[in-house]
């Protein structure tokens, strides 16, 4: 038998060392070409004056002191509506309960750009509401809804808040009833209840969401740049990478993003502590039954989320009204309605969706084939170095799109061994770097489901003389399909909407639609963005509405 | 046996002929743009070359245009080291042209004495603006005006006079109603910033400066939004908005005005072949079809004008070309008025970083006092 074991070890090692190859070569060597610009200067030698500048200038104090502000803040408000949320859909029963946890995940798959132009629209200076205010009640300026940091932080809250909602429903749905019935009994009732029992077994949930929450928002350079607001780390970090003929400014944007990547590293190490590792021991989701709500708390709870889910759809509303809306300003809604932008970026120049199809579809391919070993090996193996696997999908997260994307065009901007060409010349970059930075949601998806999975139901099976292949396909296969379905096809939504990468190592030919969506927008061609924010919003909540189907809402295990 | 033989010789006399014809071909089939003018102008010549080489040569030509700000693609152009990815770079300063061609990252365009002979050295006095470059590494393409952009109901509203020169953008009443884009992120801006301070000299320039600054109420991130955001009403007026821009907005159904004031600073839209571009011949093609009756009618139509006298905008009443030169103001080629230019390439260019770094420590970083 040992002969028959041997290639299988063999093929296995292989397997596993490719796959650290992988990871070695597009994640970790990428970043580490940032850290080498960071710390040189145009000579190639070491220094560490760029820190130092950083350090002593006022303004970069200033952009880093707000940036961490506009995290705390904005964590605070998606904690504030995601616990409210999570913990009104789990436990209650009322009227639209199920559409509610389906519209929690819209506003996630809100793409970049899409979701602040859609503000605009609504709430801007000459927005609908603005307008009908001045028109209505004689008001003699706008109302500043959005150009500031409350704008940023109103619109990063309603995209993220479902990252927390997701998170919190996770771990509530694995707690065991008879915990708080234990509480109920020995005398804890309402909120002393579920601040002393609920609230900290949610914690683990809680702490992945408020960091995702955190990094997303304190990442993020397009909501802030439409808003005006620059002073913060990232919109400097990206106005300064792109600015290529000042190459001290040029040089700060690398040494900001360098920044970006170790702050990102602190703040996981730091949830960490609190998360040690993923616990999905009790995976299979605990019965919770719901409470009927009284009539009047029952409305309540209604009214509140209707109120939530109207400001949620702000953005979605403007950028529908923005597509077929031609010339308008100034007032409440376009005078004139077109649908020429839909027809100019779908069928006059199909690349843009023929595109995004393409290339996502190739990152889900490769995450597939990547991602699904690793969650295997972390799932089932005692190999080395599976720890450092799973604190590396957790980084992935982390790490700025923007980052990623510079340090891409930093590290793979020569030519390939033997050839005269650099792989930033060929458009299989995108799919790279788009599976590199959605991998975490199919390893994530496969991973959990695999663990619900006991070893001891194949084993079961090999002992009444299935053979490998036969129990892969009669009994892991269908136990595990959903999750690495679910996982997969979130990597797919992500990929298909990121943008922040893609940006700066998207060539002629190869647009997907974010950055049609952006060409668009700095071309001055709003409404052409919009139409095409609308055909991505309409494909992602299709696929959404697929993994609805399949998951339910539980998909908070992805983030985490 | 022979018969192998015989297909061997058939198979490489026929790719012989095969690669003659390739390489007889009058110009390649693929052309690509590393290019900050916007896709407005781009999209329709790019669409109208491609058309007339399939009239003239019958070549399918795939032509892409990179969208980037002229920052940026002066930076990739550098980065790609001689082995660039795009075949032109369009659009930006002279001055960044002549850099580009000092380290040897730019190859001559070699056109015909019929086609460059037309386009005059120079326009503009006291300062001249250098229309082509003598050495012939690039060549000016069309002529635009960095001006400035007003929302008529707007300011209507606001009571403010319509603007008619820089110094009518500092009305109290425009406080908090101005757009305007970083000198350092945007290179109209920054020439119009350098208008100002050659005009007023440093010290009431950067004076005016700041107080425009005050009038601020956002800095885009691109010069492309200022024109956008007054388009739309957020903002009443925007400060270094290239003609065209702005002519796309009125084009896109808005009402937006524009007026390029005396001493505004007006760009040649330099264009030139990158040193090693895979599609050279694409690329010559390309520039010579701009610089033809043709090409310039197109770009006329577009808020552009022509680059030589021999072309003046001009089209059926009611038509694009006819919206253009009343959006303008009137004019029909630059080379019928006194063109009056006060700024100095030479000099914006020796003192870029410092007027950047200037902005960014008495605007940028103290914005919100401005503001008070």
């Amino acid at each position: 038998m040992t002969g028959l074991r041997l290639p299988r070890v063999g093929v296995a090692a292989a397997g596993f060392s490719l796959i650290w190859a992988f990871l070695l070569l597009f994640i970790l060597y990428p970043l580490t070409r940032i850290f080498y610009d960071a710390f040189t200067d145009e000579a190639g030698i070491f220094t560490l004056a760029n820190f130092a500048e950083f350090f002593s200038d006022h303004f970069y104090l200033r952009s880093l002191w707000r940036s961490l502000l506009l995290g705390v803040a904005a964590v605070l408000t998606t904690s504030v509506i995601g616990i409210a949320v999570a913990y009104l859909i789990i436990r209650f029963e009322f009227p639209g309960r199920n559409l509610f946890s389906y519209l929690t995940m819209l506003p996630i798959i809100l793409p970049p750009l899409v979701g602040v132009l859609g503000f605009v629209y609504i709430l801007g200076r000459a927005g609908t509401v603005n307008v009908l205010l001045m028109d209505g009640l004689g008001l003699e300026h706008p109302v500043n809804f959005i150009y500031g940091l409350q704008g940023v932080l109103l619109v990063e809250t309603v995209h993220l808040f479902p990252l927390m909602t997701l998170s919190i429903l996770d771990s509530l749905s694995k707690i065991d009833p008879s915990l708080e019935e234990a509480a109920q009994v020995t005398g804890a009732k309402g909120w002393k209840r579920f601040w002393t029992v609920t609230l900290p077994l949610t914690t683990p949930g809680y702490i992945s969401g408020a960091l995702l929450v955190f990094i997303w928002t304190f990442a993020d350079f397009i909501t802030p740049l439409v808003l005006g607001v620059q002073d913060l780390l990232a919109p400097q970090a990206y106005l300064n990478i792109m600015q290529f003929v000042d190459r001290r400014l040029f040089r700060m944007g690398i040494v900001i993003s360098a920044l970006l990547v170790v702050l990102a590293i602190v703040f996981v190490l730091a949830a960490r502590q609190y998360v040690a590792i993923k616990d999905y021991s009790s995976l299979s989701y605990s019965r919770v039954e719901r409470r009927q709500l009284g009539p009047i708390q029952r409305w309540l709870a209604v009214a509140l989320l209707v109120l939530l889910f109207t400001i949620c759809v702000i953005p979605q509303v403007g950028v529908v009204l923005a597509a077929v809306g031609r010339g308008w300003s100034l007032t409440p809604f376009p005078l004139h309605y077109t649908l020429e932008f839909f027809r100019q970026v779908s069928i006059e120049t199909p690349k843009f969706i023929v595109n995004s199809f393409l290339y996502s579809g190739l990152a889900l391919l490769l995450c597939l084939v990547i991602g699904v070993p690793m969650a295997w090996i972390m799932a089932r193996t005692r190999a080395p170095g599976r720890r450092a696997m799973d604190a590396l999908t957790t980084l992935i997260l982390a790490i700025p799109g923007t980052a990623i994307g510079i340090a891409y065009i930093r590290a793979f901007n020569v030519p390939l061994p033997f050839t005269d060409t650099a792989l930033t010349s060929m458009s299989i970059i995108l799919p790279l770097v788009l599976a590199v930075r959605r991998l975490p949601y199919t390893v994530r998806g496969s991973y959990a489901s695999l663990l619900v999975v006991h070893p001891s139901m194949e084993e079961a099976a090999a002992n009444v003389g299935a053979g490998r292949l036969r129990t892969f396909k009669d009994i892991t296969l269908p136990l595990v399909w959903k999750g690495i379905l679910v996982g997969g096809l979130f990597s797919f939504i992500m990929s298909i909407q990121e943008a922040s990468a893609t940006i700066f190592l998207t060539l002629g030919g190869w647009e997907m639609i974010p950055f049609g969506i952006f060409t668009f927008y700095i071309a001055g061609s709003q409404s052409q963005a919009a139409a095409l924010g609308v055909i991505l919003i309409v494909l992602c909540a299709a696929s959404l509405y697929v993994v609805n189907r399949v998951a339910g809402t539980r998909v908070g295990g992805l983030f985490g | 046996m022979v018969s192998r033989l015989q297909c061997l010789a058939i198979a490489s006399s026929a790719w012989l002929a095969f690669a003659q014809v390739a390489q007889a071909q009058a110009i390649e089939n693929e052309l690509v743009l590393i290019t900050p003018v916007a896709k407005t102008l781009t999209d329709p010549t790019l669409a109208d070359f491609a058309a007339y080489a399939k009239e003239r040569w019958n070549i399918t030509v795939k032509a892409h245009a990179l969208a980037a700000g002229t920052p940026v693609a002066y930076g990739r152009i550098l980065e790609w080291k001689g082995r660039p990815d795009a075949d032109i770079f369009w659009g930006g300063e002279s001055a960044l042209y002549d850099k580009l061609a000092e380290q040897k990252l730019l190859a001559k365009h070699e056109l015909p004495a019929a086609v460059m002979d037309p386009i005059p050295a120079t326009i503009g006095k006291p300062k001249p603006i250098y229309l082509k470059d003598p050495k012939g590494f690039w060549t000016g393409t069309v002529l635009e005006p960095y001006g400035l952009v007003y929302h008529p109901k707007l300011l209507q509203r606001l009571g403010v006079p319509v603007p008619k020169d820089w110094d009518d953008l500092l009305h109290p009443k425009l406080k908090g109603n101005v757009a305007q884009c970083a000198p350092s992120r945007s290179s109209s801006s920054h020439a119009t910033y350098e208008v100002i301070l050659q005009r007023d000299g440093d010290e009431k320039g950067w004076a005016f400066l700041k107080r425009l600054g005050a009038n601020t109420g956002i800095f885009t991130a691109r010069s492309r939004d200022v024109p956008s955001v007054v388009a739309r009403g957020e903002f009443a007026a925007g400060f270094a908005v290239p003609s065209y821009m702005a002519f796309e907005d009125k084009l896109a159904g808005h009402d937006l005005k524009f007026v390029a004031p005396r001493t505004a600073w007006i760009t040649p839209e330099p264009i030139a072949i990158i040193a090693g571009a895979k599609h050279p011949k694409a690329a010559r093609a390309f520039i010579e079809y701009l610089l033809s009756e043709r090409g310039q009618r197109v770009a006329m139509e577009r808020g552009v004008f022509p680059i030589t006298p021999k072309f003046r905008v001009q089209g059926a009443p009611g038509s694009r070309a006819e919206m253009a030169v009343e959006f303008t103001g009137g004019i029909r080629s630059y080379f019928d008025v006194d063109v009056v230019n006060i700024y100095d390439d030479d000099k914006a260019q020796k003192r870029y970083q410092e007027v950047n770094e200037q902005f960014r420590k008495d605007i940028e970083s103290v914005w919100a006092q401005l503001k008070k």
